[in-house]
């Protein structure tokens, strides 16, 4: 209990054996609101500690430090998503909510029935086939990763993971895309308690390789990004992929049903975790924050897994859910909102693992590794025999009732009497926004005269360059499933998504894939949220993904700031549009905002993951040039759309000239695409995104062996007079696509009505042959020295 | 009585350390003279016995048993009553 | 103590009970049970708690797998808590399970617990202390790749009785304590012993078959004599740092998508095979 000697008549002691205060609001005025929310850390604005105050009024007496915490856990932007479901004024329109108006909208008009559960629970799951659904979850864990890089991140692994085994599911893959500082950051510019981005990396890295690697779960698809704005504020998206047989989904809690609290001990790690989220970085966070940070124990959760799934299979249980942020406070009164229960909690049934907690802090704690069971009496000895015999602790801390009131008791005491609608109707934020086009200028440079040297460059760099020193670090081959791996083949190619065969009797696979762009947002977050539903879908299809389902991830600044705010308008409105147009329902989604440091805010991050459904893995396309003469298409138009791209990056420049969407065009594109894998006519397939053409078909011709030639001529252009524009413009919805002359003719007539132009072949060499629009001999480079140039981009093999 | 034993468990001399090894180049890389840079592993165990020399005993029990491998480990330790 | 191998008889391949042994942190126990199950045997994945209070019993199986993954989190070393635990509570059951002549496999992190138990190299039977390492990859971290190990054996090692001797296996690694070393001191006899009492199983090799010498990534974790493998002398028990599982079907390769004909196995179901086959065989 924090007290400063001003503010000690706000708490008044209870007369009982152990810390309980009961906090002084009932008279308190703004200032002292303001101070008990302060000191009590459980970030509530005025106006929300004003509603408790009225709330506490009616009820004619003060809250327990027990109660206040509870509601300050509940209510935050972590557990809430207050600014998501708040309303807006932007540019004299008011939105509703962001979530419902954009997000929610596009899955409701399209309705697919195939979505079995979407943003419903921990995760969204759609059907596989009949009898099994898939359920994804992506999370983010920024702040954490920022304070403790290989705690935050571990932790964030575990977390996503538990939500899955929320929804019944077993885990069998995890994602994780991660941004963070340039690598040779100046040490000197770092501002006090920012840590080098170096040093962020190497942790965070390792800590998501250590929790999936020692759960068995491979982690097989990703993405890292730099950017000077991460330096203070790594960005950390972890995701899990999970199979569940849907006749074993339970998802019913009743009166009577007694709640069990399972997996590690309670302990003071992770208390206000919650809060901590949703505020800024300051310098001060490493040390005032250091407790928030979580200790993570993949073997427990390992127990704990086998533990579940024993459980769901022999159908014991009513319902599940994870604890995560909030701890029990949350998970309880989320089950009892959702099922229009209230619950009786003992607290001293909660082992911990350590003596001297206040009720508060174990019922708010954030220990890792737990898992909440909703277990008809009936079924409660059979329930904790599974978790003795998985070597894993579980105890029932309490019973559900009907009353809609969470009563939780410490030692024989009252120490919380909390009405659940009222819990669960914190008063809805109002926010500005704003949005203006930045004034940014289209450069103006000639074209450099040595393309093959800046082709070298881009494939060095930070952002292209092969992540294979990372991706070994992660063991994506466990459980014998990963049909298409993220380093693809013998020379360690970039595979545009991961495929997994989940069930050992059906070739049908799942295919994971992802897309980013943050340096479009820098021009316009509407665009480059479109480019990244666009990349991630193309991505999907590249290997032969089908009925695809999206989860958004945003990563923003302080939503209070009204351009920031406006900003993820934007954003939102294009994943209406485009999720819409694609036809490709959002299923579940995260947001974290307030991410800021010293530095600054971090630039606007919009991950989009998408999960397709492959009908049959044999047919699954790699993206390695495989036969010398084939002949290699450029599907897509490309336009002068350089703005935000690692050419003009490498030049100093972020241009206007962002890439964007033509919706209808595009999913005609994927759509012939997806017939063309189908046919079995493609026999090579790769998306164009970062570093243009020229860097496709680069990874393309050394992952496979074998030289390319191609005419920049026969691209198919439109308002395009440049060489360099041509192999570097970033335009969305292409590919480049090997095809067999035999298939040609087939192959043709499949894309007529798609943009696709045949620009060259496979050759017998190993030199990358580009001629110029006016048929000169442009580049000539041999694809080992490509490669290695790529393969050394991350600083070789000590990451 | 109880004691606490601190225990080290170190590479034996001779083997590659390449932890230590990948340290010390980080080491020198942010300017630091290193040499060499040795990882080694600290247990402190608290334990009951009758006597010191019956701790100490438990404790090398330990270290033959479980702590150290002795392919390639070497340990040392000290044991502390503690009061 | 000396293991005396008594008369094993044939089993059917259909009767076959193979028994892969889990505790918290394994996690490659469903691939290898579906391993064993894909050639025909009966494979069995039980939690060493029910072995420990006689659910199970060891003596009514006919191998015994220890899966990879990290048990008990690899504290202390890799394997050595889990090996630890086995020789206190079912030292004397493996003993016997030994001395029938039946066939124990380590995979990952079971050749560490094989190791840490004193099971491999065994030079004069089952030691007390381990005659070897499995200690921290050189380059250090984790490294999750596919390799190429040749086959050495000369004949000893039940499990690859059936492979050519100079063949090229192409299975995956994926640890982060895999380099196999002898005391320092005793480095070279260890090694001769080795190869005097066919106890070399696998190296790591190029695609061609020259051996690593080291190098890395070919060697990928810098073990001494570029051992990847090894058995005991008696060649009932093999432990291997590459996981055979998941090498197993063709859609596992790395490059499947290249092949124009595609095999219907990857090479690791050799390794399972020979272990069955030695069932199958009365001695």
């Amino acid at each position: 209990m924090p007290r400063s000697t001003k503010s000690e008549k706000l708490y008044i002691r209870r007369n009982v054996p152990f810390e309980l205060y009961e906090i002084n609001i009932l008279n308190a005025g703004d200032a002292e609101l303001q101070t008990i929310s302060r000191e009590l850390g459980i970030g509530l604005s005025l106006d929300e500690m004003k509603v408790v105050q009225q709330h506490y009024r009616k009820l004619k007496r003060n809250p327990t430090d027990v109660e206040l915490q509870t509601i300050g856990q509940t209510w935050s932007e972590h557990c809430f998503h207050k600014t998501f479901k708040g309303k807006i004024v932007f540019e004299d329109e008011e939105i509703e909510s962001l979530f419902k108006t954009y997000i929610f909208r596009a899955t409701k008009e399209l309705e697919p029935e195939w979505c079995f559960s979407v943003f419903e629970d921990n995760a969204g799951i759609v059907l596989f086939d009949e009898n099994h659904g898939v359920a994804v979850k992506v999370e983010t864990h920024n702040h954490p990763s920022a304070i403790e890089p290989f705690g935050g991140a571990a932790t964030g692994v575990g977390g996503v993971i538990r939500d899955i085994l929320g929804v019944w599911a077993d885990p069998i893959a995890c994602t994780d895309v991660l941004c963070f500082g340039p690598l040779d950051f100046p040490h000197e510019r770092l501002p006090p308690g920012v840590k080098h981005p170096r040093y962020v990396f190497r942790g965070v890295i390792a800590g998501i390789g250590c929790y999936g690697n020692n759960m068995g779960i491979p982690t097989v698809s990703g993405a890292i990004r730099f950017d000077e704005s991460y330096t203070g504020n790594v960005v950390v998206y972890c995701g899990c992929v999970g199979m569940l047989p849907l006749d074993k989904f339970r998802r019913q809690a009743r009166k009577g049903d007694v709640i069990v609290l399972a997996g590690g001990k309670t302990g003071r790690d992770g208390i206000h975790g919650v809060t901590f989220a949703s505020a800024e970085l300051t310098e001060k966070s490493e040390e005032v924050s250091r407790p928030a940070v979580q200790i993570a124990n993949p073997i427990e959760e390992e127990k704990l897994k086998r533990a579940i799934l024993r459980i769901r299979d022999a159908e014991l249980a009513s319902a599940i859910t994870d604890l995560g942020g909030g701890g029990i406070s949350c998970a309880v009164g989320e089950t009892a909102h959702r099922f229009g229960l209230g619950a009786t909690v003992e607290l001293d049934k909660v082992p911990l693992k350590y003596a001297g907690l206040a009720p508060w802090e174990i019922y708010v704690s954030e220990s890792q590794e737990r898992m909440l069971l909703a277990v008809p009496r009936q079924n409660l000895n059979a329930v904790l025999q599974v978790f003795e015999e998985e070597d894993v602790e579980a105890s029932a801390i309490g019973v559900y009732t009907d009353d809609g009131v969470i009563r939780v008791y410490y030692r024989g005491e009252t120490v919380a009497e909390i009405d659940v609608p009222f819990l669960f109707a914190p008063p809805r934020v109002r926010r500005k926004a704003f949005w203006k086009p930045p004034r940014i200028e289209e450069p103006q440079f000639p074209e450099p005269r040595d393309l093959a040297s800046t082709l070298m460059e881009l494939l060095g760099s930070p952002n292209i360059a092969s992540r294979e020193n990372v991706i070994r670090t992660y063991d994506h081959e466990v459980k014998g499933n990963t049909v298409l791996k993220p380093l693809h083949g013998e020379l360690a190619g970039p595979s545009d998504a991961a495929v997994i065969k989940p069930l050992d009797e059906s070739w049908k696979g799942i295919a994971i894939s992802c897309g980013i762009n943050p340096n479009y947002g820098k021009i316009d977050a509407y665009w480059m949220a479109a480019s990244a539903i666009d990349e991630a879908i193309r991505n999907n299809v590249a290997v032969g993904g089908k009925r695809i389902a999206l989860l958004d991830n945003f990563t923003w600044g302080n939503p209070e700031k009204p351009d920031r705010l406006g900003s993820l308008v934007r954003a939102c409105q294009a994943c209406y549009d485009f999720a819409k147009a694609f036809e490709t329902p959002f299923i579940s989604g995260k947001d974290s905002l307030y991410n800021e440091s010293p530095l600054g805010p971090v630039t606007p991050t919009l991950l989009i993951t998408a999960i397709g459904i492959v009908e049959d893995v044999r047919s699954v396309v790699s993206m390695d040039v495989k036969t010398p003469n084939d002949l290699l298409y450029v599907v897509g138009e490309t336009f002068h759309e350089l703005g935000g791209s690692e050419y003009y990056a490498l030049k100093g420049f972020v241009g206007s000239s962002v890439p964007k969407v033509n919706a209808s065009k595009a999913k005609q594109t994927m759509r012939s695409m997806g017939e063309a894998i189908e046919n079995g006519l493609v026999k090579a397939c790769h998306d164009i995104s970062e570093g243009g053409l020229a860097v496709a078909l680069a990874e393309m011709a050394f992952t496979g062996g074998y030289g390319v030639e191609i005419s920049l001529e026969k691209v198919p252009v439109r308002g395009l007079t440049r060489n360099d524009f041509i192999l570097f413009s970033e335009s969305n919805s292409r590919f480049i696509v090997e095809v067999s002359e035999k298939s040609r003719e087939e192959f043709e007539r499949l894309m007529r009505g798609t943009v696709c132009g045949c620009v060259g072949k496979v050759t017998r060499t190993s030199s990358f042959c580009v001629y110029g629009l006016e048929g000169e001999a442009l580049i000539d480079v041999s694809i080992d020295v490509l490669r290695r140039r790529w393969k050394s981009g991350l600083g070789g093999s000590q990451l | 009585m109880m004691f606490k034993a601190r225990v080290e468990v170190s590479l034996k001399k001779g083997h590659t350390d390449p932890e230590g090894e990948t340290t010390a180049k980080l080491l020198r890389e942010l300017g630091y003279m290193v040499e060499t840079v040795g990882v080694s592993k600290v247990f402190t165990v608290t334990l009951k016995a009758n006597s010191k020399a019956e701790a100490e005993n438990l404790v090398e029990e330990m270290c033959r048993r479980l702590l150290a491998n002795p392919t390639k480990d070497d340990y040392s330790y000290t044991v502390e009553e503690v009061k | 103590m000396e293991i005396r191998v008594r008369g094993k008889p044939a089993v059917k391949r259909e009767e076959a009970r193979v028994l892969i042994m889990r505790v918290g942190g394994t996690n490659c126990d469903k691939e290898t049970q579906r391993a064993f199950q894909d050639l025909g045997a009966q494979a069995h994945v039980v939690h060493i708690n029910q072995i420990v209070k006689k659910k199970h019993m060891i003596s009514e199986c006919d191998a015994l797998v220890f899966p990879g993954g990290f048990s008990y989190g690899d504290y202390v070393r890799a394997g050595a808590i889990w090996a630890k635990w086995i020789v206190a509570k079912l030292g004397n059951e493996i003993k016997r399970f030994l001395g029938e002549g039946k066939p124990i496999l380590g995979i990952c992190n079971g050749f560490q617990v094989l190791v840490e138990m004193g099971v491999l190299p065994a030079f004069h039977g089952i030691s007390e202390f381990p005659e070897a390492a499995l200690a921290t990859n050189s380059p250090p971290g984790y490294n999750c790749r596919w390799v190429y190990i040749r086959h050495e054996n000369r004949g000893n090692c039940v499990f690859t009785q059936h492979i050519d001797r100079n063949a090229v296996l192409r299975i995956p690694v994926a640890h982060s304590e895999g380099r196999f070393i002898f005391p320092k001191e005793k480095e070279n006899a260890c090694l001769e012993k080795l190869l005097e009492g066919d106890q070399l199983v696998f190296r790591y090799c190029s695609q061609n078959g020259e051996p690593a010498e080291g190098a890395y990534p070919v060697n990928p974790n810098g073990s001494f004599y570029d051992i990847a493998g090894i058995c005991n002398p008696e060649g009932t028990v093999l432990g291997l740092m590459p996981h055979p599982e998941r090498a197993f079907y063709w859609w596992q390769l790395p490059d499947w998508t290249r092949k124009m004909v595609l095999p219907q196995y990857g090479d690791g179901k050799q390794i399972f095979e020979g272990m069955l086959r030695y069932l199958e065989k009365k001695f």
